[in-house]
């Protein structure tokens, strides 16, 4: 019983880091219907933030929280001016191949200025978890857990509820019809990239204390996030979330009672059986609408 | 001409790439740059065939380089196979997971596929890393045996490497000359518009899992000249970023021609090698130099230059039959029968017990008012949507809910309200796949004349060789018309074809229509243009909220007090918006 | 085999603090005016400097250790240069970047033999990068010096591979030796990578630990760059062993291990490969290390020769010295030395005069060279006491 509810829980923490990467994927989606694959540099990027704003300056955490999410809002904003908004008209390959470009650039440029020395970042908390007889909980992944829900509640509210959310959402909806009505496409997409970037920097911010900050950061999560996605239906923002720490789960339990060696395996399997379960589904009617 | 001319050219060009391949003194440096760009070239083409062609995504071109590189690595050192037998099992075996996984998810499509052609990478990985009893896991294979053939002595590199550039060479020409053969036009059509190649007769998944199968097929080839040209081979070598870099290289050469193909894989392979001296910036400078690309080039370089030269018109010369039309239509005796034909979506019953009857050799209007079901009826009898319930018989065969390339091969032809053409070919090239239709029984030749006589039927000849996109609107009806009529159906089916004409056009259309009756083709009109309706329809029938209110010659209809109720029912809503 | 064994990761073996980087930076700079041939002028201005190909990552997952390899062999030059030269001329090292990948590493040696100068090469640390240059190497015929540890590289007879390293059956013995031997500890649990590294080391040590009838109660080899290792921990928990043996490739990996480990209450006593004793994997795991023994190269305090190369090294670069850079420094000083007893850099002469050397009291321990090309023939024993690698003791057994 320990033993399951040991790997529950870091599944749980784990498959919300996928989460909220895979949240970044999503709302990008939504607004541009690209995938982009700088995703997880956005993370490594919030992680470096973090490392040279508190451990090389010395500022206090939060001080470094808060200038690492500004740093990642106006990356977000210099990366769809340069890497979407000259593509904006084409197909969604060029796109793609664009921000795959912008994820080779970014991570180099990092390994040069940086150096390729992974470091260490504190957690937010020098409290190291909690112990329920066997059971051990993490303080940082609860910190995960708990950032995360509050970020899904937020978004909700924020999409549902203000006037630039729903402006952002018919922009997703339909860019055309959104433009009619008078709504400013170009600034709600640059608002969505600033606001991806500033979810990748968090999910960043939070998992380097664990899997300490090197250029490697990010890359190793944004693929299971992007499965994640998939998984949850693309475009879903609960979907994205669900699947997250459904595949966290499903890798460690996996990993526990199957095969250490295939534990990358299991999210893609996982992912399979979602496809060819569920064909159809969402997607099979919307191409036959288009008539 | 222009082919032979091609062909010749082609000829040259690899004499000349062989002759250097086996002539000029080559250094390891270069001959390792040119064995891997030309092994991953065959692979790079494999992507213009699934993604440059046929508009699938495929992220998972390593995966299948890497099953013919270890074909050939465990098929010649532990199987003890000759190396050729080792490359034909890799094609052969990544032509089969090409099968599979395309047919299991084709259906698909777009992020779907992207997202499962990753997982199949990712997981082929972790097996050829963990699976050591016969991939020997993450050591690697080496001292992988080059093959000896005739007179070339291929364990020389130099030997090897025109044995690679000659099945690059092949390869290349193949897939260059698939570009306009009947599957390569057919792989554009899905591409461009994957409802109207149904339509057409193209038997979309059919064609989808065949590109796929061919680009699994061709990696598998360049990852068995792979492992023959370095002779040692480990899994990290067909890895999710090196499918990134396949993908990359297609684009960035320019996705829909085999020589972008060529030229994107040269380049990547070289542009990191010549940017060595930039140190620890050189990455970068390679990343930013694809984003560069993109956005400067979003085409390709070979795109980009390609726009710059204008095809030769390639075009069927001389004296060409007039268009035959109505083959086996019986005038006078009903051609379709419709009985109780419903569609649900969820609770909107958008068909709801619909029977309809048309005369072979008629007219026949079907009108109503917006979201009366019209264009759903006619998705319907195009194999679009499967009926919900009811009976659909063409000519007295059953063909209730077959696939739109099989309503087409049974005889119904029809056009879309939103004009679906093949944006990016040619008029002729659309008309053609119009031609192609199952069972149509022509000859190549006979095809292409049969087009040119579909076109010269609309008014169209003298624009056959521009890309429709760069057409007038009411142009593009005409050739989706023409591309409906190439394949000699019995039944056309028009959506609105006068919506967006202009007062000519709308006269021209009207004149075609009836040239089209004087020709013995059934149509069934959907239009709203209600002078054109009773200008040529013979026999009218009304939908409104899905049921048919009324049914007849237009004198008797129009006067029908249900249909004048309905129109100014509209009516009045139209005021009111 | 590889080069990770060492220590890791993908390169990132990082120096205790962060501010160090500039510094470092300095230092390279340093390195290489001291390395440049115009400042001591031993020999006569026109002697034609001998080139020693090198290639080693600058870029990609390991790039941090390639920084540390380019800095041994630097230092190594710069003090050959110093005392004279070899045959009269001074030896200059060329350098180009094997990105970390096996097509890198062939692209980047296949450039380096372009150049008819260069008498010989440092290969590569990680083994499936050597394997991959190997049909290269016996075409360009000329010696080339690894790192590598697999040890099969020197097995398959390929007479222009020597390593400066010892290779992995002796991590295994040593290892297998001291944790059933001296710790007296019978009941083993293997945590070890699935790369070419790992699962090569799992299958020797597994022999050993069997030659020395001990038993292996669960063995588990995990996926490079795994976020979270609860299931690993769980079952080696759950296994009953009194011990666990290790092979990691990344630092990072090892540190999440180490934390995890801790974390769940495990305690048992740890002898690791070599990565357990890495700088960076020290830095990272911090307190999760603390009591663990390692298996390492390369210590500071084997030898009179290690101190003193570890205290020039700190003095230069202000980091800790480790065995990145301690093989390619034993690498350069072997060539010279061959070189200056063969008196001649042609190939033939100077691979006898490899295979001759007996007794050199390198950084990296004492070099007798065997038929295969293999230099060295144990490793050190090292605790981490708080942070703090401590010696403890040298196990070497006797070359083939």
């Amino acid at each position: 019983m320990a033993i399951i509810l040991q790997l529950l829980f870091t599944g749980l923490g784990i498959g919300a880091v996928y989460a909220l990467v895979a949240l970044g994927f999503v709302l990008i989606y939504r607004a541009t219907n690209v995938v982009n694959f700088a995703q997880g540099q956005f993370a490594m990027l919030g992680g470096y933030c973090m490392v040279i704003t508190t451990v090389d300056l010395g500022l206090p955490y939060w001080l470094g929280i808060i200038i690492s999410l500004v740093v990642m809002a106006l990356f977000g904003a210099i990366f769809n001016l340069g890497v979407y908004y000259p593509l904006r008209h084409r197909s969604f390959l060029p796109v793609v191949i664009s921000t795959i470009g912008a994820s080779i650039l970014i991570t180099n440029l990092v390994l040069a200025i940086y150096g390729p020395e992974p470091t260490t970042l504190p957690g937010m908390t020098d409290y190291p978890g909690i112990s329920f007889g066997a059971v051990f909980l993490d303080a940082q992944y609860l910190v995960i857990i708990a950032t995360t829900l509050a970020l899904v509640l937020l978004q909700y509210v924020f999409f549902e509820h203000t006037m630039i959310g729903k402006k952002m959402q018919a922009v997703s909806q339909d860019k055309e019809m959104a433009s009619l009505l008078g709504i400013n496409v170009t600034g709600m997409i640059m608002l969505t990239f600033t606001y991806s970037a500033v979810l990748g920097g968090i999910a960043g911010i939070l998992v380097a204390p664990i899997l300490f900050v090197s250029v490697g950061l990010g890359a190793q999560i944004a693929l299971k996030a992007f499965a994640a996605s998939i998984i949850g239906g693309f475009g879903d923002v609960p979907g994205a979330i669900v699947g997250g720490l459904l595949i966290g789960v499903a890798e460690t339990l996996g990993a526990f009672y199957i095969s250490v060696p295939y534990k990358d395996a299991f999210a893609f399997v996982l992912l399979f059986a979602f496809l060819l379960i569920r064909p159809q589904g969402i997607f099979g009617e919307k191409i036959a609408q288009k008539a | 001409m222009k082919s032979v001319t091609n062909i010749l050219l082609w000829l040259i060009a690899l004499v000349i790439a062989m002759g250097c391949a086996l002539l000029l003194p080559i250094n390891g440096y270069l001959m390792n740059l040119l064995m891997q760009a030309s092994t991953y070239a065959i692979a790079v083409l494999g992507m213009t065939v699934v993604l440059g062609y046929t508009g699938q995504i495929n992220i998972a071109q390593a995966a299948f380089f890497g099953i013919g590189a270890y074909a050939v690595a465990i098929g010649t050192t532990t199987l003890g196979l000759a190396f050729f037998a080792a490359l034909l099992l890799g094609a052969v075996v990544a032509l089969l997971f090409g099968i599979v996984l395309g047919g299991s998810t084709l259906k698909l499509g777009g992020h779907y596929l992207a997202m499962v052609t990753i997982s199949f990478q990712e997981i082929l990985t972790l097996v050829l890393t963990n699976w050591i009893g016969v991939s020997h896991g993450p050591d690697g294979i080496s001292n992988i045996p080059r093959p000896h053939l005739g007179f070339l002595a291929l364990d020389q590199s130099q030997h090897y490497l025109a044995l690679c550039l000659f099945c690059l060479f092949v390869t290349a020409g193949l897939v260059a000359w698939l570009k306009s053969s009947r599957l390569g036009l057919s792989m554009q059509a899905v591409r461009d518009n994957e409802l109207a190649a149904g339509v057409a007769g193209i038997d979309t998944y059919r064609i989808k899992i065949i590109a796929f199968a061919a680009s699994a097929c061709l990696g598998g080839i360049g990852g068995g000249l792979f492992a023959g040209a370095f002779r040692y081979i480990s899994p990290d070598q067909f890895a999710f970023d090196d499918s990134v870099v396949l993908l990359t290289m297609a684009l960035l050469g320019g996705v829909d021609a085999a020589i972008g193909a060529v030229i994107g894989t040269a380049l990547l392979i070289l542009l990191p090698e010549w940017l060595r001296f930039l140190k620890q910036f050189y990455l970068a400078v390679y990343g930013l130099a694809v984003i560069l690309i993109m956005v400067f080039m979003p085409q390709g370089i070979f795109g980009y230059f390609a726009r710059l030269v204008r095809r030769a018109p390639d075009l069927p010369r001389g004296e060409f039959a007039p268009l035959a039309l109505g083959a086996d239509t019986g005038a006078g005796l009903p051609i379709l029968e419709v009985s109780d034909l419903s569609k649900h979506f969820g609770g909107l019953r958008a068909v709801d017990a619909v029977d309809l009857v048309i005369i072979g050799g008629s007219v026949h209007a079907l009108i109503g008012p917006n979201g009366s079901g019209k264009t759903t009826t006619l998705n319907l009898l195009s194999g679009i949507y499967r009926p919900t319930s009811g009976n659909i018989r063409l000519g007295g065969r059953d063909v209730t809910g077959l696939a739109p390339h099989l309503l087409a091969a049974a005889g119904i032809g029809r056009t879309f309200q939103n004009i679906r053409l093949f944006h990016s070919l040619t008029s002729f090239e659309n008309v053609l796949i119009g031609s192609f239709r199952a069972g149509s029984g022509l000859d190549a030749a006979a095809r292409r004349e049969r087009a040119m006589a579909a076109l010269d039927f609309v008014g169209m000849a003298a624009r056959a060789h521009d890309q429709v996109a760069s057409l007038p609107y009411g142009h593009q009806r005409l050739v989706e018309i023409a591309r409906a009529l190439a394949a000699n159906p019995s039944l056309l089916l028009l959506d609105e074809p006068a919506a967006g004409l202009n007062l000519t056009e709308k006269q021209n259309l009207v004149a075609l229509l009836r040239r089209l009756r004087g020709h013995g083709l059934t149509i069934l009109l959907i239009e709203h243009d209600m002078d054109l309706v009773e200008q040529v329809s013979d026999r009218i029938s009304v939908l409104n909220f899905g049921r048919r209110i009324a049914d007849g010659t237009p004198s008797e209809v129009l006067r029908h007090p249900d249909v004048v109720a309905a129109y100014l029912g509209e009516v009045a809503e139209d005021a009111a918006a | 085999m590889d080069k990770r064994a060492i220590g890791g990761a993908g390169g990132r073996v990082r120096g205790p603090r962060a501010g160090l980087k500039k510094r470092a930076w300095l230092g390279a700079i340093a390195a290489l005016l001291i390395a440049s041939p115009g400042i001591a002028p031993a020999w006569a201005d026109d002697a034609a400097p001998i080139e020693i190909g090198m290639v080693t990552p600058l870029t990609g997952a390991a790039a941090e250790s390639g920084r540390y390899a380019e800095w041994g062999a630097e230092m190594a030059v710069a003090e050959v240069n110093a005392a004279g030269g070899v045959l009269g001329r001074p030896l200059k090292l060329v350098i180009e970047d094997d990105q970390t990948t096996n097509p890198g590493v062939v692209s980047a040696f296949n450039r380096l033999a372009n150049d008819s100068a260069i008498v010989a090469f440092l290969g590569s640390i990680r083994s499936t990068q050597v394997h991959a240059m190997d049909p290269d190497v016996r075409r360009i015929a000329k010696p080339v010096f690894f790192g590598g540890t697999d040890p099969n590289l020197t097995h398959a007879g390929d007479p222009w591979l020597f390593r400066c390293r010892p290779n992995d059956t002796y991590s295994a013995k040593v290892i297998a030796s001291f944790g059933v031997q001296t710790l007296n500890l019978k009941k083993w649990a293997l945590v070890t990578s699935t790369d070419a590294f790992g699962s090569s080391g799992a299958r020797l040590l597994t022999a050993e630990l069997q030659a020395l009838g001990a038993s292996v109660v669960t063995a588990q080899g995990y996926a490079n760059q795994t976020p979270d290792f609860t299931p690993v921990v769980l079952a080696v928990k759950g296994s009953g062993a009194e011990v666990i043996g290790s092979y990691f490739t990344f630092e990072q990996d090892l540190a999440i291990f180490a934390r995890q480990l801790r974390q769940l209450g495990v305690r048992s006593p740890w002898v690791g490969s070599p990565s357990i004793t890495d700088t960076a994997a020290l830095h990272l795991a911090g307190p999760a290390l603390y009591g663990t023994y390692g298996v390492a190269d390369f210590n500071a305090d084997s030898s009179p020769e290690a101190k003193a190369y570890a205290e020039a090294y700190q003095k230069l670069h202000k980091a800790p010295a480790d065995q990145f850079s301690a093989w390619t420094y034993d690498a350069i000083k072997i060539a010279a030395l061959a070189m200056t007893t063969a008196k001649s850099t042609d190939p033939a002469a100077f691979r006898t005069a490899i295979l001759a050397i007996r007794g050199y009291k390198g950084t990296e321990g004492t070099y007798d060279f065997d038929a295969n090309g293999d230099g060295l023939h144990g490793y050190n024993v090292v605790q981490n006491k708080s942070g703090k690698l401590v010696f403890v003791k040298r196990v070497d057994f006797p070359a083939p």
